[in-house]
């Protein structure tokens, strides 16, 4: 066990129940190399929902909430509003969060609810065993597409970006230093943070769709299909070449969701204590 | 209003957080809330959907607070993973479910008892529940405060299952000083978190609950669990199964209400929840005015079904009469605890949105002696 | 130039995945013949001698099983 993993995992809940190379234990590592650079575990407050990502929360000694497939952002907002000096992150996968969950991640964005929500995207549903996902790219066999997918894929930063959310990044886990660092600026970020992570799952996706079941393998795919960029243009042309973005791609302050409720409850006592009640 | 009612007492026991999503006939509860949660510092939130409501309260309630949620059928229907959830989780909350008709979206105005079920098996797997039935605008406002009070003393969910009548009459509600009232407290930790064990249960089946962020760090997951939080293995998924169903059903002394109106040793019984109890009590009243004794058997916990309790209030009867909106769940129940090969378990159901009156109950007895 | 003391895998967690030995630029791994607890086939820091202490396979190891050890220098040396 490392030194990071010595202070920071629960360890009677060890092995990690991830399959040998998958990219889900290297997550836990990067997310706690930020939280160990901020000194934020004691308000850290953690909920996921279903699928393999869903257990890196699991296995971090703080306090977590694991809760239903898709409903892990609700759950995160019922502990931000009963105590908004929490730092709370959400654990998703694509599937739980874009598919089943995609309603409250446009509703927690809209409403830029102080919160990180962690995105593992593996390119499908992998708990399951391989099935399609809303990332899941055109033509793909899986095991629910077994004539290739017809079904576009959604990009979740864009979706985000779109709904209101104020820090959007994506990283992999071929880039562990650009992804702490987006750790550690979304979960300092005074707003709704969209962090989506590529990720090796060389058991389904990378039997299924790319080719090989081989951790190395399947790690080379993410150095090799994702590419960092600088700017929007850049963004597009990447995509065109029909390979992955990766990139620090929006940071915005704007009025933050527990911040305005705070101000209306503060006005409405005022008055109600001048006497009228609004 | 009983709604509104019902509200009033939530704020009254310390209820500081609500998440809903409007629906006919339950609205009022959070049109309430969201006026007046704020003055006290507490939230309310319109959620998405009742999906994100009830995840939404669960979440709060391991945040610290008392968190409620109101809905009615469709609404409830949502809901049902999330109260699973709530199980799972040992997190007390209150839901209340102002019953309209079904199925799906059914009839939104009107009233209906088809919920009975649902509200105690309507989640997957094995577990138990508790459900408080009012019948008066006085009940909602009752049973809301005992409802965060058994929700707090089991770490469980709490289902308040009124209906479209109790939710919306209009009748005096004497609403106690918040110092007559005694509320429970939630079970914290006695122990420093070093030595803390999650889910391991007291001497009465309950473990301790600490609020997220003090300290303890704790590893809530919604799987079958070990004492520890871990996903269990089958000898522990047993026990932990055995366990949230047992610190229910071993207390249900504790809180089981049953009460008999009119004549307790009459020959003729009818057997009652929620809204109908009202139009049973007129229905006996009319009785005694005419020269017939009748007793009305009126349940108002109906989960955990409280066998004993029916079974002692119906004693000595020789004619039972299940009166009860939706097509024959409570005789069903009462025909499991009633055992007497001489005696049918009769059922009067009226179905449709329309509440019955007290003369079809008499009627009823006339022509189908 | 400062190397390596040692490397520690944790027999308890290992599970063989060689991740380690692909991001190493230096050749240090190889695969041994030594299994884990989880009875899986564990890498072995070979040539230890090459190591540069980038720490690349300590941050990359999917369950946080590695440690490289850093030799101390005089001067440092408590
Ligand atoms: C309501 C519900 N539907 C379906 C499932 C089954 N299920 C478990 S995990 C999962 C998919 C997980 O995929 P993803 O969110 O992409 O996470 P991954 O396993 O890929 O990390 C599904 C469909 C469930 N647990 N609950
Ligand atoms: S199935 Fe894929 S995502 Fe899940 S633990 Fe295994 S490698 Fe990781
Ligand atoms: S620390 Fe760097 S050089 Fe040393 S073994 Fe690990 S990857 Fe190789």
């Amino acid at each position: 066990m490392n030194p990071l993993g010595e202070k920071y995992l629960r360890k009677d809940f060890l092995p990690f129940l991830f399959c040998p190379g998958c990219g889900d234990g290297m997550i836990v590592q990067s997310f706690l190399q930020a939280v160990e650079d901020l000194g934020c575990r004691e308000n850290l407050a953690m909920t996921a929902g279903i699928g393999c990502s869903a257990w890196i929360a699991v296995y971090i000694h703080a306090d977590v909430l694991k809760v239903l497939h898709g409903r892990a952002i609700p759950a995160a907002i019922g502990l931000k509003a009963t105590q908004p000096s929490r730092t709370v992150v959400t654990f998703t996968g694509d599937g739980d969060c874009l598919a089943i969950g995609g309603n409250h991640l446009l509703h927690a964005a809209r409403r830029n609810i102080d919160m990180t929500v962690v995105v593992v995207n593996n390119q499908l549903y992998a708990m399951t065993g391989g099935q399609v996902a809303p990332s899941t790219k055109v033509g793909s066999k899986t095991q629910t597409t077994p004539y290739g997918n017809v079904e576009k894929p959604l990009d979740g930063c864009k979706v985000a970006a779109a709904a209101g959310a104020t820090l959007v990044s994506r990283w992999s886990t071929a880039h562990p230093r650009q992804l702490i660092r987006a750790f550690k600026n979304a979960l300092t970020h005074k707003g709704f943070a969209f962090v989506e992570v590529m990720s090796q799952c060389p058991v389904q996706t990378g039997r299924y769709l790319l080719g090989s079941g081989s951790p190395q393998f399947n790690f080379q795919w993410l150095k090799d299909n994702c590419v960092a960029v600088k700017d929007t243009s850049q963004r597009d042309e990447v995509e065109a070449q029909g390979k992955i973005p990766l990139g620090d791609f929006l940071q915005v302050e704007k009025p933050e969701f527990m911040e305005e409720v705070r101000r209306m409850n503060e006005r409405v006592k005022e008055a109600k204590a001048k006497g009228g009640e609004r | 209003m009983g709604n509104e009612a019902c509200a009033e007492a939530a704020l009254l026991a310390g209820c500081r957080f609500f998440a809903g999503y409007p629906i006919t006939p339950a609205t009022e509860i959070l049109e309430v809330m969201s006026r007046r949660l704020p003055l006290v510092d507490g939230l309310c939130l319109q959620m998405e959907d009742e999906i994100a409501a009830v995840v939404a309260m669960v979440g709060a309630s391991w945040g610290g607070a008392k968190s409620m949620t109101a809905t009615s059928g469709p609404g409830f229907c949502l809901m049902q993973e999330g109260i699973g959830l709530a199980v799972a989780v040992e997190a007390p909350c209150v839901i209340v479910n102002v019953q309209r008709g079904g199925p799906a979206s059914g009839q939104s105005t009107s009233t209906a008892q088809g919920d009975f079920y649902q509200a105690r098996y309507g989640s997957n797997g094995d577990y138990s529940i508790i459900v408080l039935c009012p019948s008066t605008a006085q009940e909602m406002f009752d049973h809301t405060v005992k409802a965060f009070n058994l929700s707090e003393r089991f770490r469980v969910p709490v289902i308040i299952l009124s209906d479209e009548v109790v939710g919306h009459i209009r009748e005096k509600v004497c609403i106690p000083d918040a110092d007559q009232l005694a509320f429970a407290p939630r079970k914290a930790p006695t122990v420093p978190p070093e030595e803390f064990v999650p889910f391991k249960p007291d001497a009465d089946g309950v473990p301790f609950m600490p609020a997220f962020n003090t300290g303890y760090r704790i590893p809530v997951i919604s799987q079958a669990k070990s004492l520890s939080g871990n996903r269990g293995n089958a000898r522990e998924a047993d026990e932990n199964i055995r366990r949230i169903v047992a610190k229910i059903e071993d207390h249900l002394d504790e809180f089981a209400d049953v009460q008999v109106y009119g004549d307790p040793k009459a020959e003729t019984a009818f057997v009652t929840f929620g809204s109908v109890c009202r139009a049973a009590r007129s229905a006996v009243d009319m009785g005694r005015e005419q020269g017939l004794a009748l007793r009305s058997v009126e349940v108002k916990t109906v989960w955990p079904f409280p066998d004993t309790l029916v079974r002692k209030a119906l004693a000595g009867a020789k004619r039972i009469v299940v009166m009860e909106m939706n097509l024959g769940m409570l005789q069903r129940e009462v025909e499991r605890v009633i055992r007497q090969p001489k005696i049918k378990i009769e059922l009067f159901s009226k179905i449709g949105g329309i509440y019955p009156q007290p003369q079809e109950f008499l009627r009823f007895l006339e022509e189908k002696r | 130039m400062k190397g390596a003391e040692r490397i520690e895998i944790d027999r308890r967690y290992c599970k063989g995945c060689m991740l380690c030995q692909y991001v190493c630029q230096f050749d240090v791994y190889e695969q041994g013949q030594e299994r884990s607890a989880l009875d899986y086939l564990m890498p072995r820091p070979a040539r230890i001698e090459n190591c540069r202490v980038c720490g690349l396979c300590e941050s990359h190891c999917p369950d946080m099983c590695l440690t490289v050890v850093a030799q101390m220098n005089r001067k440092e040396k408590r």
